[in-house]
């Protein structure tokens, strides 16, 4: 029975919607990371990772960028309820984000440390599959959040899985040509390299939950394993 | 991978969780201090509240927020009988205070009004000493015996006497804003009540008088009950243990205005995951 108001606190509004559109390019920018670090590994491409590299420091400004959106506007606008936990949840998936970006850089710099190093192919075509899971991971983290979608975000949970499985393929394929002094210190480089982009998907996860939190009030993890 | 076989005593994480204790100290056990039960109030026969529920517990803080005219002053003077000041107003349904009917046929308002005081929004004292202000109602009231400790030991607790105390005699007109908020809260502790009902206690003052109230409220809830009417939203989350959200139902001819009780819950609660959307859209600034 309310009669129709005119808009209220506008600029509010508008700031939070710039914080969360400030935090989609991030994700952007991260994905395009990752999407080179990838092929950088799998190309053995020294360039392209030291491009990698460099590229963090855009994902960093925009990282302090977003951070500080947060800072200024909980000073000022003192956000509560659902736009409390929507600053709580941006404040949160702002580091995730940086923090894959990270996970990038270190792909990108065991690549250069491997540079001439025989690699083998099995793993690589892990790799590529790791990759694409992250990648996919990251997008349904972030659409989630943009649409508030709660069963999306916990469908993360089950790509998670996925990403998961390949780690333990690749680790035990390390295992079995572990004998191979040719690709033995590559291989051992390269377990970190899976292990990153395991750590990727578990962040996406994390968005994931801080959605589910933004929507139903309460926080969980989906799943009490540690990642 | 088999696990590690180890000979150093196992690190205990479990039980190391330290016990925080905070401003938000509650009574261990909830209790009831007055049971509102399904309250109307009317002026001249027009509802200006209807259908509020709620308890209040002892000890606690409560803090009603909501937009003008949805019924939350209205609703605090209904805790002392003020409104049976005015004619035109009728009080239906039942507020039990300790389980007894304060609107029964029996209670005295005027010993209602002793044990369930009242603090003004506008700062109201008598154009007397400071002393005489505080020493008012226990006169009035036959409370003669010790006086002065009694003046001396409300002023204290009202945060007020390291400010006044050289000065007793001296009109409490002279005194700032703040401080005559301050002695307003002190000559309603002088009559030992056992609840402070506050309408608006702070909004004529400046914001670090206002700091002052607040602060003076969390000390004194150890020993008394408070309820507090705020427009400032920003003010029940920090001072109120519990939060209840009033608005307005205007009736489908919009010549109505009743004020019901939205919400009630944990302040924390109403002001991070509120369940109804009434109440989210109002304490987020989006409707008011």
């Amino acid at each position: 029975m309310s009669e129709p108001r005119p808009p209220a606190r506008v600029s509010f509004q508008e700031e939070l919607d710039q914080l969360e559109a400030a935090l989609r390019e991030e994700g952007e920018l991260v994905l395009r990371s990752l999407r080179a670090a990838v092929e950088a590994v799998c190309s053995q491409d020294v360039e392209l990772a030291e491009e990698v590299i460099a590229f963090d420091d855009d994902i960093d400004s925009q990282y302090f960028e977003v951070e500080q959106g947060i800072e200024l506007l909980l000073a000022r606008q003192t956000p509560v309820a659902s736009d409390l936990r929507l600053v709580l949840a941006l404040l949160k998936d702002n580091l995730h984000l940086e923090r894959m970006g990270d996970l990038c850089t270190t792909i990108a710099k065991l690549t250069k440390l491997t540079k001439g190093l025989p690699p083998d192919d099995t793993l690589l075509e892990g790799f590529k599959e790791m990759g694409e899971r992250a990648e996919q991971m990251i997008r349904v983290a972030l659409r989630s959040l943009q649409q508030r979608d709660r069963v999306a975000a916990e469908s993360l949970l089950e790509l998670d899985e996925l990403i998961d499985r390949a780690n333990r393929r690749v680790v035990n394929r390390l295992l079995e040509i572990g004998h191979d002094l040719e690709v033995r210190e590559w291989g051992l480089r390269m377990i970190l390299v899976s292990r990153c982009l395991e750590r990727i998907g578990d962040h996406a996860v994390d968005i994931g939950e801080q959605t589910a939190y933004l929507v139903t009030g309460e926080f969980r993890e989906f799943t009490d394993a540690s990642h | 991978m088999p696990p590690m076989e180890t000979t150093a005593a196992p690190v205990k994480i479990a039980g190391m969780r330290v016990e925080t204790a905070g401003a938000r100290e509650l009574p261990a056990q909830r209790e009831v201090l007055f049971d509102v039960k399904d309250l109307r109030v009317t002026y001249a026969g027009v509802p200006a509240l209807d259908g509020v529920s709620l308890e209040i517990y002892r000890n606690y803080i409560t803090a009603f927020i909501g937009p003008s005219g949805c019924g939350k002053s209205t609703f605090i003077r209904c805790f002392n009988r003020l409104n049976d000041m005015i004619p035109s107003a009728s009080v239906e349904g039942s507020v039990l205070y300790h389980g007894e009917d304060l609107y029964g046929k029996d209670v005295d308002p005027v010993e209602v009004r002793k044990l369930i005081g009242m603090v003004f929004q506008k700062p109201n004292p008598f154009p007397k000493s400071i002393y005489d202000n505080i020493a008012f109602g226990p006169r009035v009231l036959g409370m003669k015996d010790g006086l002065d400790e009694r003046v001396e030991q409300a002023l204290h607790q009202a945060a007020l006497w390291d400010e006044v105390k050289d000065r007793l005699k001296e009109s409490a007109l002279s005194l700032s804003g703040g401080q005559q908020q301050r002695l307003c809260i002190a000559r309603c502790l002088a009559v030992e009540p056992e609840v402070i009902l506050m309408d608006e206690p702070a909004s004529a003052l400046d914001p670090i008088s206002t700091t002052r109230i607040e602060d003076l409220m969390h000390e004194l809830k150890r020993n008394y009950t408070i309820v507090i009417v705020t427009h400032n939203m920003q003010q029940a989350a920090r001072v109120a243990d519990k939060t209840a959200f009033f608005s307005v139902d205007v009736a489908p001819d919009g010549n109505r205005r009743t004020g019901i009780l939205v919400e009630y819950d944990d302040t924390s609660k109403i002001f991070t995951t509120p369940a109804d959307k009434r109440t989210e859209d109002y304490v987020t600034g989006r409707f008011g």
